[in-house]
């Protein structure tokens, strides 16, 4: 050491003092090493605990379009006010020393005296903003107090969804009160309204992570969740990846400075089979029963070439713009939860009914197809029929006389087709055209996407063939017959069967949602397409057998005299159809009926196939087929109009 | 009294270069930091923020000055007047405890308000009182001997330490000790005599440390409660030694506040210091002063060190030591070729008093030591400090000046 060297030997009071300052020098040293080398991360953990602040940022949800692009689900930028409360801070302190001066507060007031100065500084530019942009601004203290302990880095939302003018009037001058930032964010629409609310369902307030996103953060701002319909099912996608900002702050806990981590993922869009034009003429018909907005019933429109659902219409329905905010209590006992209405459940495919006289239409080919039945042969109909010498008669509606099919059909007939159908071998024909057309199974269209479970559709009941056994009984096969006892189906189940038999006997399944593409074309996330026609099973039965059941379905609509669907008739558009009106029974009284129609068209060439329902209609002739008679005619002039559209554009 | 003797080689300023570099490149990073810990704040502080830096290199430049100053007469001529010194630093002392003069800061009486300038008698009493005692030391060795003069001798300490005690300064007053005993150490006064003192202070302060942090308040000694709170901040009590003995939960809540609120320098200084890491985050970049955690009362002076070493890290640390090690090893050094007995108390004294600052403000940034409110010299921003600093490295280039020349 130079110093050691220059003293002298004996001068062992500076060499002493020497060795003490190095030895305090290097206490210092290896202090100083300890705390920066060896515990430097401890302490860097500590300071970003008390400096960072993330938050999660909810990605911009995909939207929902129709078949030709229409947005059904859509959103729209609103632009809120916001306050950042760091820029006020030198206006909390004046106020409160100015608040002290005045009030000489003993110190255990000082923190009320406190909270007063940060509010009237709060409500001095809540008031200066609502006279410059004028719009009265109502925060409550509490609100604040809860904001300032809790979120105190965020900034307070002051103004919600400014009107364009008081955009321009801010944008003109943004600096003149400190703190004040114009915020733009995406709120869900549903442009059409209650249009499709089944389909599209609702949503829920839910902040919580999903998969592949940061699990904790200090705030989360407002986000959306999908409760039913399409936004559950296809939730994950619509709602993309939320980003997460982190927010440094300072001493005070007020907003410093931000960084985005994590930018947030835009949802996918999904594109549905339905065309929005359809989908609104199938709700308005449904509406134009006797019952108006009380109907209680389900239209399903669809294409029998390729299984596309082109409308599916539920009534009572309800507008899923309500659920983004508070329902009243008044509203949801009354309405939403109305056990008789039921305006949330979808009843095209959420709810079971017998299908009644339009399963005869399966009773007749299962009697075709085992040979049993020869359309030309009359029978004679007593008016009712006694499956057992000991049991209640069932009453046929229609007459006394001698019956052929086309007669039988038309007239709907129970005892025809009872007497049919209990003839060897065509039960368990029926059960097994029933079990092609996959009755008693979920037809999967609107299945949640997550869970891979099936909450939104109920498969309805069909016996299974190994269910023919002793147990089953014969007052079982006569009300099989005439679509009553151990049958209940949902209008969407019928709009395949209804397609089946125009396409040819090809069971499809029904397609709803075209494809799920990710809102950036050029993302890594593959499109996801589902292929139109896709066919689930093969009916199996003769053409001919076929042929006449269109031919005895187009008498239903068009005989003049005895047809029972003639109010569906479309001119210029054969149509063909079954009525159906279904008893529901309670304690062995008839309660309730479920009316129908089920129908297909152009006959020659099928593009349309339409069941009606409608819940205590008067029967299926009276209530249902004037609703499916206004979409065809709806339907033919819609394609009058493509038709010159497509030749305008031509030309 | 030997003749006064001209420096011999003209041509050349014969100062201590290695001492003038290190005291150059603190004052560079004294401007750097405070200049830094000023930085973060905002609107009208944002502006104070020249007033600050300025005002510490008007300081640098008065203290250079100062230091010229000191180096132009003779330390043995200027010891002659060291009893002067002495008094007026004395009466200083006294005159600030009375309220109209000294004006109160923080509930303490060390400053009299000159509107531009607020001087810190205490800081100038260290200087007055190494003077004098050298002064007083540099005596025949024999005469040291006597019990009277090592009385004496303890007596010149003791004054001025009880008046800046009660001001209160614990400090300031703390820092007189190290720099006496050192002085008397390497004077000649017999070593038993300073093992007695020091050994005796020591169980005292022991006991009175332990008394102060364990035992129930009516058997407490009488210190000032804030400075207790400091000592129970530094051995890390429990909470409930904050509050009274029975107390409810309500008062041991508070307590917990309280012990938060005291230990929260501390805690915040460590974070800065330990999130520094290696090299740290850069000039201007610290983020524990620029947001505030770091008081911000505090970080341009007493915790300066935490600001500095967040920002330069382990490595501008060490650098910083070293620089005072450069002062002190080249004082010592000083000390050894001075020409007199004189000579070489007034460096030792110097030396003492600026590694005692050092040793105790870099120790209380890392936690070593409790927190008081000693300066870290040239690198805390004030003007009383550095203008001592600078006139305690003046007496020390004035007694290199005049050194024995081989």
């Amino acid at each position: 050491m130079f110093i050691f060297d220059q003293l002298k030997r004996d001068d062992k009071g500076l060499r002493y003092l020497a060795i003490t300052m190095f030895v305090g020098c290097v206490i210092l040293c290896v202090g100083l090493w300890y705390i920066q080398i060896v515990s430097a991360r401890e302490y860097r953990e500590n300071l970003h605990s008390q400096v960072l602040r993330t938050v999660r940022v909810p990605a911009v949800r995909g939207k929902i379009v129709d078949r030709n692009g229409t947005p059904i689900a859509d959103n729209r930028p609103i632009y809120n006010l916001d306050l950042y409360l760091a820029d006020l801070s030198p206006a909390f302190r004046s106020n409160y020393t100015r608040l002290k001066k005045e009030l000489q507060p003993v110190p255990e007031r000082r923190a009320m005296v406190q909270r007063w100065a940060r509010f009237r500084a709060i409500t001095n530019i809540t008031g200066r903003v609502s006279s410059w942009l004028d719009r009265p601004i109502q925060i409550a203290e509490t609100d604040f107090n809860r904001h300032w302990n809790t979120v105190r880095a965020l900034p307070l939302p002051i103004m919600r969804d400014l009107t364009r003018s008081q955009i321009a009037r801010f944008a003109e001058k943004p600096q003149s009160i400190r703190g004040l930032d114009l915020r733009v964010e995406a709120l869900r629409i549903y442009p059409h309204g209650s249009t499709a609310a089944h389909l599209l369902g609702y949503m829920t307030r839910d902040d919580s992570s999903v998969e592949n996103e940061d699990a904790y953060f200090h705030y989360r701002l407002p986000d959306w969740k999908g409760r039913s319909g399409l936004e559950r099912m296809f939730d994950r996608q619509l709602r993309g990846l939320a980003g997460t900002k982190s927010i440094m702050v300072n001493y005070l806990g007020y907003r410093m400075d931000e960084t985005f981590l994590r930018d947030p993922d835009p949802g996918g869009n999904v594109m549905l089979s339905i065309d929005l034009r359809i989908q609104k003429i199938a709700e308005h018909a449904l509406r134009s029963t006797e019952f108006g907005d009380q109907v209680r019933g389900a239209v399903v429109v669809m294409d029998p070439r390729n299984g596309d659902v082109l409308a599916m219409a539920s009534a009572p329905t309800y507008n899923p713009q309500a659920f983004t905010r508070p329902i009243s209590y008044h509203s949801w006992t009354n309405y939403y939860s109305n056990a008789d209405l039921k305006p949330l459940v979808n009843r095209c495919t959420q709810h079971q009914f017998h299908p009644g006289s339009i399963f005869k239409i399966i009773t007749a080919l299962a009697a075709l197809e085992t040979g049993q039945l020869n359309p030309a042969e009359q029978m004679w109909n007593e008016g009712s029929y006694r499956p057992h010498p000991s049991s209640r008669p069932v009453r046929d509606l229609a007459p006394q006389g001698w019956y052929d099919l086309r007669r039988a059909f038309i007239k709907s007939s129970n005892v025809y087709f009872i007497q049919h159908g209990v003839k060897p071998g065509v039960r368990d024909m029926m059960v097994k055209i029933g079990r092609k057309l996959h009755l008693g199974e979920a037809t999967y269209v609107l299945m949640d996407q997550v869970t891979k479970r099936n909450y939104q559709e109920v498969g309805g009941r069909f016996p299974k063939l190994d269910q023919l056994n002793a147990r089953w009984r014969h007052g079982d096969t006569v009300q099989l017959s005439i679509g009553q006892g151990p049958v209940s189906v949902t209008p969407l189940q019928m709009a395949v069967m209804i397609s089946a038999i125009a396409n040819g006997g090809h069971v499809l399944w029904p397609r709803m949602v075209m494809e799920v593409a990710p809102n950036d074309p050029e993302s890594s996330v593959k499109r996801q397409w589902i292929p139109p026609a896709r066919v689930r099973d093969h009916l199996g039965v003769s053409e001919p057998h076929l042929k006449i059941l269109h031919e005895i379905m187009q008498a239903d609509v068009e005989d003049i005299d005895d047809g029972t669907g003639w109010r569906a008739y479309t001119p210029g558009f054969p149509i063909g159809g079954k009525t159906g009106t279904a008893q529901i029974e309670k304690n062995g009284r008839i309660v309730d009926q479920t009316t129908w129609f089920a129908s297909f068209g152009p006959v020659q060439s099928p593009r349309y196939s339409i069941v009606v329902m409608v819940e205590s209609g008067q029967s299926g002739g009276s209530t249902c087929a004037p609703v499916a008679g206004r979409i065809y005619k709806e339907l033919v002039k819609l394609e009058e109009l493509d038709r010159q559209n497509l030749v305008r554009r031509a030309n | 009294m030997e003749p006064l003797e001209q420096p011999r080689n003209n041509k050349r300023i014969p100062i201590d270069w290695s001492v003038m570099g290190a005291v150059l490149c603190l004052m560079v990073l004294g401007f750097m930091f405070i200049y830094s810990a000023r930085f973060a704040t905002e609107g009208e502080e944002r502006a104070l923020i020249h007033r600050f830096a300025g005002r510490q290199i008007i300081w640098y430049i008065i203290g250079s000055i100062a230091m010229i100053t000191m180096c132009l007469m003779d330390y043995r001529i200027m010891s002659r007047y060291s009893y002067v010194a002495y008094w007026g630093a004395i009466i200083l002392l006294i005159l600030v405890l009375i309220p109209v003069i000294g004006s109160e800061k923080f509930g303490a009486r060390r400053w009299i308000d000159f509107g531009f300038f607020s001087l810190q008698p205490s800081e100038f009493a260290k200087l007055a009182f190494i003077l004098a005692l050298a002064s007083f030391l540099s005596r025949p060795h024999d005469e040291l001997r006597l019990t009277g003069n090592f009385g004496k001798a303890l007596g010149m300490m003791a004054l001025p330490f009880l008046l800046v005690l009660i001001e209160p300064d614990l400090g300031s007053a703390l820092v007189l000790i190290p720099v006496g005993l050192a002085m008397m150490y390497a004077g000649g006064i017999p070593p038993r005599y300073l093992r007695r003192l020091v050994g005796g202070a020591s169980i005292i302060i022991l006991l009175i440390v332990v008394d102060v942090v364990l035992a129930p308040p009516q058997w407490r000694f009488p210190i000032q409660e804030y400075q207790r709170r400091r000592l129970l901040v530094y051995f890390d009590r429990p909470a409930s030694a904050f509050a009274p003995p029975g107390a409810t939960q309500a008062e041991l809540r508070r307590a917990a506040d309280l012990k938060r609120n005291h230990s929260y320098n501390v805690r915040q200084a460590l974070i800065s210091v330990g999130s520094g890491g290696l090299t740290g985050t850069g000039w201007l970049k610290g983020k524990q002063n620029s947001l505030g955690y770091l008081p911000r009362a505090v970080a341009h002076n007493d915790f300066i060190f935490s600001v500095l070493a967040e920002e330069i890290g382990f490595i501008g640390s060490i650098v910083v030591i070293g620089l005072y090690a450069v002062l002190l090893f080249n004082g010592i050094r000083i000390a050894a070729q001075a020409r007199d007995r004189l000579g070489r108390l007034v460096a030792v004294g110097v030396v003492a008093l600026l590694f005692s600052h050092v040793f105790i403000n870099i120790g209380m940034n890392i936690r070593l030591m409790p927190v008081t409110g000693v300066p870290l010299p040239l690198l805390s921003y004030g003007g009383s400090s550095t203008l001592v600093t600078m006139l305690a490295i003046g007496l020390l280039q004035n007694v290199h000046m005049h050194r024995r020349v081989h």
